[in-house]
């Protein structure tokens, strides 16, 4: 009774989103995963409108069912949740709405491991204003606690062009893999003009962490429709993606994802009504002109991808031509490049992340002035 | 999902302008694919550098292009893979709706007259363009009138110029949303019986027509002014008359720049109407028109002139896609069809 009472005031803290739960470390003896996944929401997953003030009040009364996935994006998370693989879902939307965002993914069947947001309302009491905008020191130790509690193997992250993901995504990779120091992450987070208790936090966390060149991947919505040149200083590990199909075609060539499983998030992305084949074949093609996948790849995927649909993978699926028509039409979308080679240049520098981090504030500043941000 | 195939090697600024037309297009129109045709590994690099949308943008390799100065049909038979080619190609064989160049225009113009068929009813195509007039036209506050044929052929019978009025009109209710496009004759007087044999056969033609806003023969005066929304005349007069327009322009504009570097006086007089110049400039910026059609074929054609830049690029490709959206070719055979049975009904006395 008296355990039960002291858990009052902490659920009702859960409740108006004051505290948050704790991220659970695995039971003792347990298997680490496999591979984790983590995730970004708004406008990774979600198509979050926030652009003004009004749009952003729009979305906090939004209900779940009002909530709309990109195309693709849920049939991706649940094929990713197969093989005991970790999701983990850190997003930068407040506590409060814990509830809906929770309904909204419970609603699309999408399973996860853990969901952490951000504690806006405890920023607001303590008068820490510019936290409520800053995403470095909020993100990062989210990812650093949640690799502590449960080191993968293998991780890939998906985030979006809207704000610094790729930044963020970048340092902990490389924060992980010893290849930045807890000297520059100090710097770095000076930059991000983080609070001294986090940034503490944050430097405790770094110096805790399984080390492991874990990351694999990064992938990088393009909400925003950024240019996808722009990203090529983070390396060929992330690819900035138009569409979730995209996305599904770099994991099966790395061996993620299968032919079938590919085959699902092209469905769901027909069935949004916001593609058509054609539209799809489009996107082959710019994956494999930016040299993010090559034409074996693509060819190896129409052949297992002809074997799924024989088994069944297609049945039902009266509304499609046949799938040797399909198949042709991405064909000669690769046939439509000649022999133009894939524009594949990437830089290997190391990354200067105070500079980056600069460069991304004066970014927003100057978005901030158009009236855009 | 419409198709639009753009000739990226196509004009003076290609294929940087072009490219980058083609992208900012790709994210304002939603029911739109565009085919860039080109050398893939030159757009290939320009594309990335670019905000577009991946998934509505695609590459057509094209080894290689006509130059401006080119000879037309030389350049073609010596280069049968030119962009301009390849592009109509494309729409010949179904996987484009409708074309956008900026390239050499007879090239352009020949290359769709040897894999396009024309419209039922239809005898000629013809190429129009915009000029800018005094009078506002419809929804839009559209500030060009249209003048065809400038220079798809030579000459034209008065089957002709009846097709060319149709098509002008049919071009002008869709593009300048013009209700009732007024549609007049390109003459020497504004008298029914003067002017060329064709022209006042079309007249009498025209006159019976309920279909079109005939308004009669204009006078060159008449153009500026914007007394006809379509203006209808024979490649070879309209293209003389085009190009005079286009030399009066200039010529004043080397005037006011010769005024300017004159004398004070005239520069304060210029500075002190400055705003109203450059008003002026933006209402007949033809950059914000992006092109203009060769009407006549199964699919839309919009040529764009050969200085355009991205900004031209994008609206001749929203021009494009409001063609096909407002089914232009298939409005165009339906008034021709209608033109069509009239007159044999006509003939056989009804």
């Amino acid at each position: 009774m008296l355990r039960r009472l002291s858990r009052i005031p902490v659920r009702l803290g859960e409740r108006i989103g004051l505290v948050e739960p704790d991220v659970e470390p695995l039971p003792p003896g347990a298997k680490p995963p496999r591979h984790t996944f983590r995730w970004d929401l708004d406008k990774t997953y979600l198509r979050t409108e926030f652009d003004s003030l009004k749009d952003l009040a729009m979305s906090a009364f939004e209900t779940a069912a009002d909530k709309q996935a990109f195309p693709g994006a849920t049939a991706l998370l649940r094929s990713l949740r197969q093989d005991g693989n970790r999701i983990c879902i850190v997003s930068g939307s407040p506590t409060q709405m814990r509830q809906v965002l929770a309904a909204k993914l419970a609603l699309d069947g999408v399973e996860y491991d853990e969901f952490v947001l951000k504690n806006n309302l405890k920023n607001i009491l303590r008068g820490r204003f510019r936290a409520l905008r800053a995403q470095i020191p909020y993100k990062l130790p989210a990812m650093l606690r949640s690799r502590i509690a449960a080191a993968a193997e293998a991780e890939t992250l998906f985030g979006d062009d809207a704000e610094a993901d790729a930044i963020i995504y970048c340092l902990y990779a490389d924060l992980i893999a010893g290849r930045v120091s807890i000297a520059d992450l100090e710097r770095v987070l000076i930059a991000s003009r983080a609070y001294d208790d986090d940034a503490a936090w944050c430097l405790e966390l770094a110096r805790t962490v399984p080390k492991a060149p874990a990351v694999r991947r990064m992938f990088i919505h393009l909400d925003r429709r950024s240019p996808p040149m722009g990203f090529r200083r983070f390396g060929p590990r992330l690819v900035p993606v138009f569409n979730y199909f995209q996305t599904a075609l770099v994991l099966y060539q790395d061996k993620v994802l299968s032919a079938r499983q590919v085959i699902f998030v092209a469905l769901e992305m027909l069935d949004s009504g916001q593609y058509e084949l054609g539209t799809l074949a489009t996107s082959v093609q710019d994956v494999i002109r930016r040299g993010r996948i090559t034409r074996e790849t693509a060819l190896q995927l129409a052949a297992e991808a002809h074997e799924a649909a024989k088994s069944g993978a297609l049945s039902g699926r009266s509304d499609l031509p046949p799938f040797e028509r399909i198949s042709e039409a991405f064909r000669e979308r690769v046939r439509e490049l000649g022999a133009a080679p894939a524009t594949d240049s990437h830089q290997e520098e190391p990354l200067d992340y105070v500079r980056l981090v600069d460069e991304e504030h004066e970014h927003r500043r100057t978005r901030r002035k158009q009236g855009v941000d | 999902m419409h198709r639009i195939v753009v000739d990226a090697m196509g004009g003076d600024h290609a294929p940087d302008e072009i490219v980058r037309g083609a992208a900012e297009a790709s994210l304002a129109l939603t029911g739109a694919e565009i085919i860039l045709v080109g050398d893939a590994s030159v757009l290939g690099r320009l594309l990335p550098r670019l905000r577009h949308d991946g998934a509505r943008v695609r590459v057509h390799h094209a080894p290689t292009f006509v130059e401006m100065d080119e000879k037309p049909a030389e350049a073609l038979a010596a280069k049968p893979e030119a962009s301009i080619a390849v592009a109509a190609d494309l729409v010949a064989r179904g996987e484009g709706d409708a074309l956008v160049s900026a390239g050499n225009t007879g090239a352009s113009v020949l290359a769709c007259s040897r894999r396009w068929p024309l419209l039922e009813g239809v005898r000629r195509a013809a190429l129009a363009s915009v000029y800018p007039t005094e009078l506002r036209r419809g929804e839009k506050e559209d500030p060009f009138s249209l003048i065809l044929d400038v220079g798809a052929t030579i000459d034209a019978t008065a089957e002709d110029l009846v097709g060319f009025a149709v098509m002008g009109s049919a071009y002008a209710r869709l593009i300048s949303q013009n209700r009732r496009p007024r549609v007049a004759l390109l003459s020497n007087g504004s008298e029914a019986g003067k002017g060329p044999a064709s022209v006042v056969a079309a007249h009498a033609a025209l006159v019976e027509t309920t279909e079109l806003n005939f308004i009669g023969n204009i006078e060159g005066l008449d153009i500026p002014r914007g007394v006809a929304d379509v203006v209808v005349t024979s490649g070879f007069v309209g293209n003389v008359v085009l190009k005079m327009l286009e030399g009066v322009s200039e010529t004043v504009v080397r005037l006011a720049r010769y005024a300017h570097k004159e004398r004070l006086a005239w520069r304060l007089g210029l500075i002190a109407l400055s705003s109203a110049i450059d008003q002026l400039k933006s209402i007949t910026d033809w950059q914000q028109y992006g092109g203009a059609p060769l009407l006549g074929f199964t699919h839309p054609f919009i040529k764009a002139h050969g200085r355009s830049n991205a900004r031209a690029i994008g609206n001749a490709v929203k021009v494009a896609h409001k063609a096909l959206a407002g089914n232009l070719c298939g409005n165009i055979a339906r008034t021709m069809a209608e033109l069509d049975e009239r007159a044999q009904r006509r003939a056989s006395g009804d």
